[in-house]
């Protein structure tokens, strides 16, 4: 039973990164800010993945899930910018998750860790969107250049609170599956890292 | 729209293009990705557009098909076309009325954006067309192979993208089950306020979660059974062969982009 966990676990992050790619089909915007800022339940999946097999297995489902929505709807700007920011955003949100539970595997470690994960997807994504994301953008799409302050008032007013509001959203969720699947979750735990 | 994504975007054909290796295929698009930002003139983006004008020609798909996949980007490309227009103020004046002033190098900046947004978006959309993602899989496998030597587990990465893949449509089918079961019991998660939206989705993500690892237990055994030790010396089903289509059509390419470099402006 031991010896194909390696294969169980991999093939468990294949089927979670493919509910993962699915559950981003189903993605809407959030009506004050700008439409290419979208919410979407993809990041669920990979914390399940997370939890039960560890860091890197959250990190593959949210890399494959990306890889796979490449290959299936391409994107606007060849490059894909959209989706190395998603990929970013979902390991800034799913680590602290990971390392809290891992300490604290109840309820309250679980809080706890979304909490900590919403504020560093907001304040990581903020800074990464800065230094690297808005102005790959501008350089891709040949954006008219925004200046240092116009790039300031776009994160501080659209960037920051709508990652403060997804990550409020997703731990809405993760915490009512908590509450049912949490059983369940350790479980699956004593298989994979026990 | 569940029907719909089945099978992706590709498109079964016999033509020059689907008939291509994946990796020359892959190999291509990349390179040609980098040749779009040499284009600086008129000439050379005119050059550019007519080249993904002749590889669509060659690869025979349905010019409806691709203006259908360029709708949500079409509203890009308009938005960034008049970005240029009203806000480049360069060049002579071309036209004046009232506030509006539209000057030429707002307008060539525009077109040029424009073309540039186009010939990448229809390039990497053909790709995804002609070449089934199991085969583009299998390509890149291929193509990272030498990654191998830095320990990056690139067989392994490509099983997990396999088996992804095989199970996109199966999932699709539980996830509509369950929807349409819980439609039925009244509960929607296409409508309704945040607050009912979430409630709507944990219902949904449960039996999703059990049965993958239910599946995943399962298909490992059933692997194992079967004897898969990993990527050493395995062998393959699917043979991907290199023949002189590939290498011409890396040629072409080849061409274009010493074209392009002598028409830079």
């Amino acid at each position: 039973m031991k010896k194909n966990l390696r294969l169980r676990s991999m093939i468990a992050i294949a089927m979670l990164s493919s509910i993962s790619f699915v559950l981003m089909l189903f993605n809407f915007p959030l009506p004050p800010f700008p439409a290419f800022l979208q919410v979407d339940f993809s990041e669920v999946p990979a914390i399940i993945a997370a939890i039960t097999m560890g860091p890197v297995a959250g990190i593959l489902v949210e890399l494959l899930k990306n890889v796979l929505d490449w290959l299936f709807s391409g994107s606007p700007t060849g490059v894909p910018v959209g989706h190395m920011a998603n990929f970013a955003t979902g390991v800034l949100f799913i680590l602290p998750v990971w390392w809290v539970y891992h300490r604290l595997s109840n309820a309250k470690g679980m809080t706890t860790g979304l909490i900590l994960g919403t504020i560093s997807m907001a304040v990581g994504m903020s800074l990464l969107n800065y230094v690297l994301f808005l102005p790959l953008y501008v350089k891709f799409m040949n954006f008219p250049v925004m200046s240092g302050e116009e790039l300031y008032q776009m994160i501080v007013l659209g960037i920051l609170p709508f990652n403060l509001l997804k990550g409020i959203i997703l731990a809405a969720i993760i915490l009512l599956l908590f509450r049912s699947m949490h059983r369940w979750i350790e479980k699956q735990r004593a298989v994979y890292l026990g | 729209m569940m029907e719909k994504m089945v099978f992706g975007r590709y498109i079964p054909g016999d033509s020059f293009v689907h008939r291509l290796d994946p990796r020359s295929k892959l190999i291509f698009v990349f390179i040609f990705i980098a040749a779009v930002f040499l284009a600086n003139s008129t000439v050379s983006y005119a050059l550019l557009l007519a080249f993904t004008l002749m590889s669509i020609f060659a690869s025979k798909v349905r010019i409806g098909f691709l203006i259908g996949g360029l709708k949500p980007v079409m509203f890009l490309i308009a938005f960034t076309f008049l970005l240029h227009i009203f806000f480049t103020k360069e060049g002579d004046l071309l036209f004046e009325l009232g506030f509006l002033k539209i000057y030429e190098e707002g307008l060539r900046q525009g077109i040029y954006i424009s073309v540039r947004f186009l010939v990448l978006v229809l390039m990497t959309s053909l790709l995804t067309l002609t070449t089934s993602p199991i085969s583009i899989t299998d390509g890149l496998e291929v193509l990272l192979n030498p990654l191998k030597k830095v320990k990056f587990p690139v067989h392994e990465l490509a099983l997990m993208m396999s088996i992804s893949l095989r199970f996109i449509p199966t999932l699709m089918d539980e996830t509509d089950k369950i929807l349409k079961a819980q439609l039925a019991r009244g509960s929607d998660i296409s409508s309704g306020t945040m607050k009912e939206r979430i409630q709507a989705v944990v219902p949904l993500l449960v039996p999703l979660f059990v049965s993958a690892f239910k599946r995943a237990e399962d298909l490992a055994v059933a692997m194992e059974v079967r004897g898969y030790r990993g990527g050493e010396g395995r062998t393959r089903y699917r043979q991907l062969k290199w023949d002189w289509r590939d290498t011409t059509a890396l040629l072409i390419l080849l061409a274009v982009i010493v074209a392009l470099w002598f028409l830079r402006g």
